[in-house]
């Protein structure tokens, strides 16, 4: 993954956090800005409503007093039309509208404004209450009351109110338009809007700024856990303030620490474990080699020795040459883990390579290569011969004749397949058969092989930029019919080896 | 070989010293030892022997050095007893001037072979001689002059420069010198082959860090160019 890919990615995780705070602070601001508008405005629209509201109640109760109740008891139409123009020019800026009786069961209607405000415009229950007469008692002195309502008609509120006179005078009513008092209350609602979405604005921006506060630490912590995760184990946070997240950077700095004291404690440990066995195998080679140096001779004498001795010679003489691979194999292996083991490259003609190999050992009966002559990689002659030795000794030993080892070359890799015809290797197996000191089998003989010789293999290849896989080859009928071991190089080595100690080749001058 | 080979082996384990010299002795070597590198420097002046096995770790002063000292005044040949093959021993050694390494432990037979491999390198083969520019090579002597001056080239570094002039102007791969001079398997290390080059070139060369005579063929190996 790229470092870019990365960094997109964090940052879309990281602003989801941020987005989250985002929601939670617009929601409070919100629910709070809502709910406190609100109050205000219900509040403001009864106090607005009631103030005038009861302001033009008195003035119309005063004015039915001052003139309705002047009126004669069966007053012409035209009296009552000229008190209600008369209440209205009053200036209590309503419209009003008066029902007497001429004669019992003869209502007439007199109206400030005809075309403004018509019995049609009372609501019908508003007139059952004005025409209700309720009885006078101690606590009601009166038999008829003001009562009022809100209405609307065409989009516009209004207030109705109607009184009736006692003892029998006519009923007046009031018409006032609210369309003012509605105007003011729609420019406070739009006011308290504004404010309520300057409040959510203002409360995403301040989430934007604690999400920064908080989420700048907790990058760094990320950054921080994903350079300790690297192995750079000395990575620490430096810790100011005393919140959580200093806190959190404290823990991770001692978490840290302690994984820094583990992992030193224990790769000192694991170098002890490793300087031991080289130093060993090390210190083993010097009385082998002396040993090798007369194995030789005693190999030549063993004919001429008593029949009891020669036995016993020859064992010393074989068993000293198995104890001089272990050595080797072991000293090799320490080499890899100790990361010193070098590529020394040259030319290498593949054909000319693996038909040496096979000849020197004395396979060339047993072995089948499929390999063109020409194709020159550049690697580790040496270390191509210890792969290719253990990868054909195996199959010979535990696989079967014929072996077939053939090459292919692509742009890039050398692919160098050993393929044996024996019973292929267990699925249980397969993923160990790399792995030091595996045994397939305890029926399996040991007496060959030091258990080393596949992962040295390996190891070989691994330093060449390259890998070796196992697997079963599968025949016409379904059966495992043998092992494939498969090695992959890489067509320039050169590259892998940048770790090498050679350094530029002598020879390979300034010239040319 | 007509007289039996006469070695010197400097090596400070007893056991390793006395096994080494009862297989060379068999091998039909007449082998004189040296625990130390002072000693065998000094044993070195007085038996004058054909040839060295040296072992780099040596209490004292170390295989390098004793392989220097003996580079300042002699061209026998030297051959290192090394433990690793992939080791930077390998490289200073052969940088020290020494013609061929064992690693331990070797076989007696292995070291025998190549004790006469390097031998055989100042045997003499045809009578003729070759001028390379200010260059001559007599085959007849074994000699190497330049500008009519004796170049003092070890053996190795003298078949080198035969088997380079035996054919002018050819690139001969690392493995093909390896085989002819060293008498290698496939599996010898071409750093013996950079090593005696750039011995080769330091005598031989006008100037050794531009190389006219000797030149490198990027990818092959080398070859020897006719001065024009």
């Amino acid at each position: 993954m790229t470092k870019g890919n990365k960094g997109v990615l964090a940052r879309l995780r990281l602003s989801s956090l941020r987005l989250r705070l985002v929601v939670v602070f617009a929601l409070v601001a919100l629910t709070a800005a809502v709910s406190a508008s609100g109050i205000a405005y219900w509040l403001n629209r009864e106090a607005v409503l009631k103030r005038t509201q009861d302001s033009s109640l008195n003035a119309f109760r005063q004015e039915m007093q001052n003139r309705v109740a002047t009126l004669p008891l069966r007053p012409t139409q035209e009296d009552l039309r000229r008190t209600s123009e008369e209440m209205t020019a009053g200036g209590g800026g309503y419209q009003v509208l008066l029902l007497g009786e001429r004669a019992a069961g003869k209502p007439i209607v007199g109206a400030s404004d005809p075309d403004v405000f018509t019995l049609a415009d009372v609501p019908v229950a508003l007139r059952e209450a004005v025409d209700t007469r309720r009885p006078v008692t101690d606590a009601n002195p009166y038999a008829y009351h003001l009562f009022w309502q809100r209405t609307e008609r065409g989009g516009t509120p209004y207030l109705v109110g109607g009184t009736r006179i006692d003892g029998g005078g006519p009923a007046g009513y009031m018409f006032k338009s609210l369309a003012a008092e509605r105007a003011d209350l729609n420019s406070l609602a739009w006011s308290l809007g504004i404010a309520t979405g300057l409040a959510v604005i203002g409360s995403v921006l301040l989430a934007q700024v604690a999400a920064s506060t908080v989420l700048r630490p907790v990058r760094r912590l990320g950054e921080a856990a994903r350079q300790l995760g690297e192995g750079k184990l000395d990575t620490r946070l430096r810790v100011t303030g005393a919140d959580e997240l200093s806190d959190l950077s404290r823990t991770f700095n001692s978490a840290a620490e302690n994984l820094q004291k583990k992992v030193a404690d224990m790769s000192a440990r694991e170098e002890s474990s490793r300087r031991f066995v080289a130093d060993m195998s090390h210190e083993l080679r010097t009385p082998l080699t002396a040993l090798t140096a007369v194995t030789e001779v005693l190999e030549d004498e063993q004919d001429s020795l008593d029949p009891m001795i020669a036995p016993a010679v020859a064992l010393v003489v074989s068993e000293t040459r198995r104890l001089n691979d272990l050595v080797e194999n072991l000293m090799e292996v320490t080499r890899f883990d100790a990361g010193t083991a070098r590529l020394v490259l040259d030319e290498v003609d593949i054909a000319d390579q693996i038909t040496a190999c096979i000849d020197a050992r004395a396979w060339l009966d047993a072995v089948d290569l499929d390999a063109e002559r020409g194709i020159v990689v550049p690697l580790d002659p040496r270390r191509l011969d210890v792969i290719l030795a253990n990868l054909i000794g195996n199959a010979l030993k535990h696989g079967g004749s014929p072996v077939r080892v053939s090459v292919h070359t692509d742009d890039h890799e050398l692919v160098i397949t050993v393929r044996d015809h024996g019973p292929g290797i267990p699925e249980e197996v397969l993923p160990h058969v790399f792995d030091r000191f595996y045994k397939a089998s305890a029926q399996r003989p040991r007496s060959d092989g030091s258990g080393l010789g596949l992962s040295i293999a390996m190891e070989n290849a691994l330093i060449h930029g390259g890998t070796i896989s196992a697997a079963n080859s599968v025949g016409a009928d379904g059966a495992v019919d043998g092992a494939v071991f498969t090695l992959r190089l890489p067509r320039d080595a050169s590259a892998a080896d940048r770790t090498g100690d050679t350094g530029p080749r002598p020879g390979e001058g300034v010239d040319e | 070989m007509a007289t039996v080979p006469f070695l010197l082996l400097i090596e400070d384990d007893d056991a390793i010293r006395t096994a080494l010299e009862l297989s060379l002795s068999r091998q039909g070597h007449r082998v004189a030892t040296a625990a130390s590198g002072e000693d065998g420097l000094l044993l070195l002046k007085e038996q004058r022997p054909d040839l060295v096995v040296l072992d780099v770790m040596l209490p004292g002063i170390d295989g390098f050095e004793v392989c220097r000292r003996i580079r300042r005044t002699d061209q026998l040949p030297i051959i290192l007893l090394t433990a690793r093959s992939d080791d930077i021993d390998v490289v200073v050694g052969l940088e020290s001037g020494a013609d061929d390494y064992v690693v331990k432990p070797v076989q007696g037979r292995v070291l025998d072979a190549r004790i006469r491999a390097v031998l055989r390198r100042g045997e003499r083969e045809s009578t003729d001689s070759a001028t390379f520019g200010s260059l001559v090579i007599d085959r007849a002597a074994m000699t190497v002059t330049k500008n009519g001056l004796d170049l003092q080239l070890t053996p190795t570094e003298l078949r080198l420069l035969l088997e380079l002039s035996r054919r002018p102007g050819q690139a001969l791969s690392r493995q093909q010198l390896l085989r002819l001079v060293w008498e290698h398997d496939y599996l010898g290390d071409s750093r013996l082959v950079d090593a005696c080059v750039q011995r080769l070139r330091a005598k031989v060369e006008d100037v050794p860090s531009s190389p006219t005579l000797i030149r490198t063929v990027r990818g092959v190996g080398y070859r020897l160019d006719v001065p024009a």
